[in-house]
């Protein structure tokens, strides 16, 4: 029980890295980017490429966020000049992708047991060589995850994240401001991209492979982790106990915690009840209907937008 | 109030799935049947299969009855937990791991993605995975470690043979693929590498989805192939009847690639059994599972056998009649 537990959280874990780059589109630009599909298993192909070409493995974290930035810009370019709708433009560059893809791979790629991943890298085994993979895949993607949350929780206190922030919520103030919204818009899906690709470096260190397949319904996944997340997240800080802490000095900072805390907590909740879902002996047929029910479930007793402290 | 109603339920759905969760797991490793031995230890098998799919489904029973061949009897010596992950790669990543949770003895990954998932979940725990229906393990990086299991992989120059001799005047064979499956990406080499022996070239043409497979047909018939033949390729197969419908129409016979596609009503195959490959799937896991060799003592296995076997209404239809030489040595679809 106590395996399933850490293979669950790590899976969480890492998924909540897609989630912060679904977060930022649909969140906080307001932008539902299908593109999310396409760039998930983009960050993996690459990843499994250049692994199976005897790369360092941490040299691929920084490629997969590279090429997930380039398609963001081109989902972003294909939105603000080519004035294409927000939805079609990330459908284009998902279908675009999925060609990309697999000229980048091949077809479906395995890397062999031999080959070092982050898990199992020098630099991995000499801090963490005690515990077991199990272990350390849920130590590396817990540093992982928290390093790129405070990043980003960074990120949106300066002026730039600033303005990422005004463009989904009152995209008039931005132009008031004598900014391109266009470019602001470009800069979030660039970095919601990244981070989705970056996921999918993840998922192919974790699970040796890259499939062609492997990005359909990543988009559902992450908009889930992220309603459950924010939605419960909300009902704690109306809480009497958060409205207590935020009087209380020093404990107001736990008192409304970050979006990208409620991201991450959606993440690791939502894996956990698929799993569960999964050990219920719940047949694998009927899984998307019941992760479609547990989403609109989510999505009506949160009553949408409301009195939200933390936005969704 | 609407907060707190989505709390309770939420908490309410967890806590449900995660008791059902619970429940099954304890029940199911230590429940031994009336009159078993109930000291021996049972075995513990998690099977995870890719989808749902006739050919797959065959892999399973097969394997099944290869266990009980080799003197293994269900409850008694083993248990098993089967879970399909729907097609759905992340669901068979989440199978595997939790196989891997509950510390079984062996895991059996179905088709390659399955395959893939069960061993990357195995690695930890060093756990012995023993697949099948994989036609080439060694593209999938499935040849070493502990893991082994039987290849799927078609007898091309069979069918080849086969197409000669049904249809001697035919020159062009249409094939429709997935880009994407390793499986038949290397199927189609072989076959453009061995065509030419037999007379034929190959039209192939590449697909991404299954929603792209009739269009795909069309053009095939469009380029006046010969024939079609099909590969064990699953967005084409899954989609055989809507092709079948066209070829049917267009008078193009159609191959199959095993014996569930020839009932479905392909003119003939050359091909493998999948219920005879899960059989020596069972056959090796029970001896990886009793302890009587290591999956690194035993090589992955192809199956040598393969069966001709015939649709003979399907054959009149298309005005193709059984040339003497293979009189006898064809086996009627339904009845196998």
């Amino acid at each position: 029980m106590l395996d399933l537990l850490i293979s669950t959280l790590t899976q969480g874990l890492i998924y909540a890295l897609i989630s912060f780059g679904v977060y930022i589109t649909y969140s906080i630009l307001d932008f539902p980017d299908l593109g999310v599909d396409g760039t998930f298993p983009l960050g993996a192909a690459v990843t499994a490429v250049l692994l199976t070409r005897g790369a360092d493995p941490w040299a691929t974290l920084a490629a997969s966020l590279a090429v997930g930035a380039l398609a963001g810009l081109l989902t972003g370019v294909i939105h603000v000049a080519l004035r294409v709708r927000n939805l079609l433009a990330g459908i284009i560059t998902m279908t675009a992708l999925f060609s990309i893809n697999l000229q980048i791979a091949g077809s479906n790629l395995t890397v062999d047991r031999g080959t070092d991943t982050i898990f199992t890298a020098p630099l991995t085994m000499s801090l963490f060589g005690g515990l077991t993979l199990m272990q350390r895949k849920l130590v590396v993607s817990l540093i992982l995850v928290v390093l790129v949350k405070v990043l980003l929780d960074l990120y949106f206190r300066t002026k730039s994240g600033l303005l990422l922030r005004a463009v989904g919520d009152n995209a008039g103030l931005v132009t008031t401001l004598a900014k391109n919204r266009g470019v602001v818009k470009v800069v979030g899906l660039m970095l919601s991209n990244a981070l989705v690709a970056l996921g999918g470096c993840i998922v192919c260190h974790e699970q040796r492979s890259f499939s062609a397949t492997m990005g359909t319904g990543q988009l559902v996944y992450g908009l889930a982790a992220v309603i459950i997340g924010v939605s419960l997240m909300n009902f704690y800080a109306a809480s009497p106990l958060a409205r207590a802490m935020r009087g209380a000095g020093a404990l107001r900072y736990l008192a409304t915690p970050a979006g990208t805390t409620a991201v991450i907590a959606g993440s690791i909740l939502y894996k956990i009840c698929i799993q569960a879902a999964l050990n219920a002996g719940l047949p694998a047929n009927m899984m998307k209907l019941a992760t479609a029910a547990l989403f609109l479930l989510v999505l009506v007793l949160s009553g949408r937008k409301g009195e939200a402290i933390i936005h969704a | 109030m609407k907060k707190i109603r989505l709390f309770a339920a939420l908490l309410a759905l967890t806590l449900t799935l995660t008791a059902c969760g619970k429940e099954q797991e304890t029940t199911t490793p230590d429940a031994p049947e009336d009159g078993g031995d109930a000291q021996k230890e049972m075995y513990v098998i998690g099977i995870s299969q890719y989808g749902e799919h006739a050919s797959l489904d065959n892999c399973r029973e097969g394997f099944l009855q290869g266990l009980e061949q080799a003197g293994l009897v269900e409850g008694v010596d083993f248990t098993y937990d089967y879970q399909n992950a729907g097609f759905d790669d992340n669901i068979a990543t989440q199978i595997g791991q939790s196989f891997s949770a509950q510390d079984v003895d062996l895991m059996v990954g179905i088709a390659t993605n399955s395959a893939v998932a069960c061993f990357a979940a195995a690695e930890d725990k060093d756990i012995p995975v023993i697949f099948t229906a994989i036609t080439d393990p060694v593209q999938a990086k499935l040849d070493s470690g502990n893991i082994t299991g039987t290849s799927d992989k078609l007898p091309v120059e069979a069918q080849l043979d086969l197409i000669r001799q049904l249809q001697p005047n035919a020159k062009t064979i249409g094939i429709i693929y997935t880009t994407s499956e390793p499986n038949s990406v290397s199927t189609i080499e072989e076959y453009q590498e061995k065509a030419g022996d037999y007379g034929f070239t190959i039209d192939a043409v590449g697909v991404t989805s299954q929603a792209e497979v009739t269009q795909a047909a069309d053009t095939l018939i469009a380029h006046d192939v010969d024939c079609f033949s099909n590969l064990t390729d699953n967005n084409v197969v899954g989609v055989l009847a809507a092709i079948l419908e066209k070829t049917n129409e267009a008078g193009i016979p159609v191959y199959g690639s095993e014996v569930e596609q020839v009932k479905l009503g392909c003119v003939a195959s050359a091909g493998i059994d999948y219920v005879q490959l899960g059989i020596q799937t069972g056959l090796m896991a029970a001896k990886v599972l009793t302890g009587k060799a290591s999956c690194a003592d035993l090589p992955y296995e192809t199956i040598s056998e393969y069966s001709l076997y015939i649709n003979s209404q399907e054959l009149d239809a298309m005005g193709i009649s059984i040339p003497e030489a293979l009189a006898g040595k064809t086996v009627e679809a339904d009845a196998a």
